[in-house]
């Protein structure tokens, strides 16, 4: 049996602005399970990387969490204090940003860095954490570690930086990754580097993984399962081959058509009409049925709930099993 | 780095130059010393006060005036007053003013950043706090307060009402030395220092606590002061270590010109408060048309503003690495 690592249930984390109040993730359960890497997949604004802040409870000001249990290991994360939560932090869960050159401290050089988080979680002594720093390189594939560790930032390219970045987030082997779009800045060339450095060292030390992106191409090349979410509410949730063949929620099946694909050779690339809906005052009921294309009056009213229709598989929408949606890869492969 | 250094100063030389030509030909147009020196004379002759032109060299035609300066530059004199004390050496009177200067300026501004980072600090992290609001409200009040009223009122109250510290000077002027305060010249100074030293502090205080506040602001929002956060450290490392060095930078900025122009002194703070310094030199000097003790100061001043200015651009390089000459 699978053990669970972590369970987000109701997560809702509004931000309070001028404008109003942000409701960005607003009731998200998801879960996580030991070992695997979960695809957390939605356009941009549908709170993704929300999500992971709140896990780690960073969530910028004037962001707050305002309900929902976020439970890791049997303990909710949101019931800690400070200090408890800065021995998860970086030793039990880890987070990677979308951006190497903003998220490397660029006045402090990669000894610094690497050196301050292993000492902030393990009782070694300096030189102790100097080779383990260097030995954490070696690991993340940097060649000439023991120079290049003298460096700045700037110094390096941005794969480097990237590789730097995963490099201190393992360095106290947490048991949950959370890395929020980890290659998007990267050249598409790089990016396939570090997803496969990734995902081999999640292997080799163990770790889940929670992948945040809107690259379809990505989560069907690593992930076990997918967590699809929109305005701020997760629609379907499954093991990545059912959320491919057998997506049930609109939105994901819109999601998987709008991803260019050489198999499918179509001409023209479908696009979903509309935008994602301000987070002011999203839509009544469920969120996606103005850009949806077969709402019914129930769905203007009432917000559907996130139900298991087979093991493993949740849909949040209440014509799932009765409109028969055909994914876009249907064909290409049958079983 | 060494012929980085080598070749700013190069640089430094024509600057230097164009500076002094400006300031050169601004104070030959203010007025003719020679006429402000004579005009309670009404015996003088018009013979007399065109020897007196002679004898300053006032008669020759402005380039050549400017050569003879330049060629006395060179050799390290600044000429004689026109009026201070019996034409004293400009380079000895600014060495008699230079020293309350220095004392003033640099512990005021010692002051003003060990009291404005940890302020602008606190300030920054608990944004539109009433903490905020009140340090926000206080430095735009001492941006916009002139130092010569703030100076006054506090005269007013601390000299004048209460008597606690002495109106102005720089020493007690005395004839033994019991009747220095507490019997000590080194504590007499301190005693007068009190007053001048919380006006300019609270005047340079202001502008940097707002420095450090927006741009603390600025930092906070970055993805590394987040991530520093995410790796598990704690809150004191996360702001005077990841944050507050970036935020720094401009504040590098702004105290390296305040170090140029320091031995400007503070022309106001010194008037006001009667102290012996250069600022006070310098607008006694202009308001007599002393053309030596003026450009004597000018010099000073460019000389100290352009090397604080290579201090400033080689410190930028300590703090911020991306911007360090290899």
């Amino acid at each position: 049996m699978n053990k669970e690592l972590l369970r987000i249930e109701g997560l809702k984390t509004y931000f309070d602005t001028w404008a109003g109040i942000v409701k960005a993730v607003d009731g998200v359960d998801i879960e996580v399970i030991e070992g695997e890497t979960l695809g957390l997949v939605g356009e941009s604004g549908s709170g993704k990387s929300v999500t992971a802040l709140s896990i780690m409870r960073i969530v910028p000001s004037p962001g707050k969490i305002i309900e929902g249990k976020i439970i890791y290991k049997e303990e909710n994360l949101l019931e800690k204090s400070e200090k408890a939560l800065r021995e998860i932090r970086g030793k039990e869960i880890a987070y990677i940003f979308q951006d190497p050159s903003t998220s490397l401290n660029p006045v402090l050089t990669i000894a610094d860095q690497l050196l301050e988080v292993i000492l902030a979680h393990q009782e070694i002594s300096k030189k102790e954490a100097l080779e383990k720093a260097i030995e954490l390189l070696k690991l993340v594939e940097i060649p000439d570690p023991d120079v290049k560790i003298w460096n700045y930032p700037h110094q390096l390219s941005g794969g480097m930086k990237q590789r730097i970045a995963i490099a201190r987030a393992i360095a106290s082997q947490p048991n949950l990754l959370l890395a929020d779009e980890p290659t998007t800045n990267l050249d598409v060339t790089i990016q396939a580097q570090i997803l496969e450095l990734m995902q081999n060292l999640r292997k080799r030390l163990g770790m889940a993984m929670i992948l945040i992106t809107h690259d379809m191409g990505v989560v069907a090349d690593i992930a076990d399962r997918i967590t699809v979410l929109y305005a701020g509410r997760v629609c379907e949730s499954a093991d990545t081959k059912t959320i491919f063949y057998k997506a049930k929620h609109p939105y994901t099946q819109a999601l998987l058509t709008a991803v260019p694909s050489l198999a499918l050779r179509t001409d023209k690339l479908k696009v979903i009409p509309g935008n994602i809906p301000n987070l002011i005052e999203p839509p009544s009921g469920c969120r996606f049925h103005p850009r949806c294309e077969y709402a019914i009056e129930k769905c203007t009213e009432k917000i559907p709930e996130l139900i298991e229709i087979e093991p493993g598989h949740k849909v949040a929408c209440f014509r799932a099993l009765e409109i028969n949606l055909e994914s876009p890869l249907g064909g290409a492969k049958n079983n | 780095m060494t012929r980085y250094i080598i070749r700013r100063l190069l640089y430094l030389i024509p600057l230097f130059l164009g500076i002094l030509i400006i300031v050169f030909a601004a104070t030959r147009v203010a007025g003719d010393p020679v006429r402000l020196m004579t005009a309670m004379n009404p015996h003088i002759t018009e013979e007399a006060r065109n020897n007196l032109t002679a004898y300053y060299g006032l008669d020759k035609p402005l380039w050549h005036q400017f050569l003879i300066y330049l060629a006395n530059l060179l050799k390290g004199d600044l000429g004689n007053s026109y009026v201070i004390r019996g034409g004293i050496e400009v380079t000895s009177l600014i060495g008699d003013y230079i020293w309350p200067t220095m004392l003033l300026q640099i512990v005021s501004i010692i002051l003003a950043l060990l009291i404005a980072i940890p302020v602008g600090v606190i300030s920054a992290r608990r944004k539109y706090s009433k903490t905020d609001v009140t340090v926000t409200t206080t430095s735009l009040l001492g941006t916009c307060i002139p130092i010569f009223y703030m100076g006054i009122i506090v005269i007013l109250i601390f000299a004048y009402y209460l008597g606690w510290f002495p109106a102005g000077g720089y020493v007690t002027v005395i004839s033994e030395s019991k009747d220095y305060f507490l019997g000590s010249r080194t504590l007499d100074i301190i005693w007068h220092m009190v007053l001048p030293v919380a006006v300019l502090t609270f005047a340079l205080l202001a502008p940097i606590v707002l420095l450090i506040r927006s741009s603390m602001l600025e930092v906070l929002k970055q993805d590394y002061v987040l991530a520093a956060r995410a790796n598990g450290l704690n809150d004191r490392k996360v702001v005077y270590k990841h944050a507050l060095r970036n935020a720094l930078i401009p504040v590098v900025t702004y105290v390296g010109i305040y170090f140029g122009a320091m031995l400007a002194g503070a022309p106001i703070t010194e008037t006001v408060f009667n102290w012996p310094g250069v600022g006070r030199l310098f607008v006694q000097a202009t308001n007599r048309l002393d053309f030596p003790v003026i450009m004597g100061i000018t010099v000073i001043i460019t000389l100290m503003t352009l090397i604080a200015n290579l201090i400033t651009d080689l410190t930028y390089g300590y703090i911020d690495p991306r911007i360090r000459v290899e």
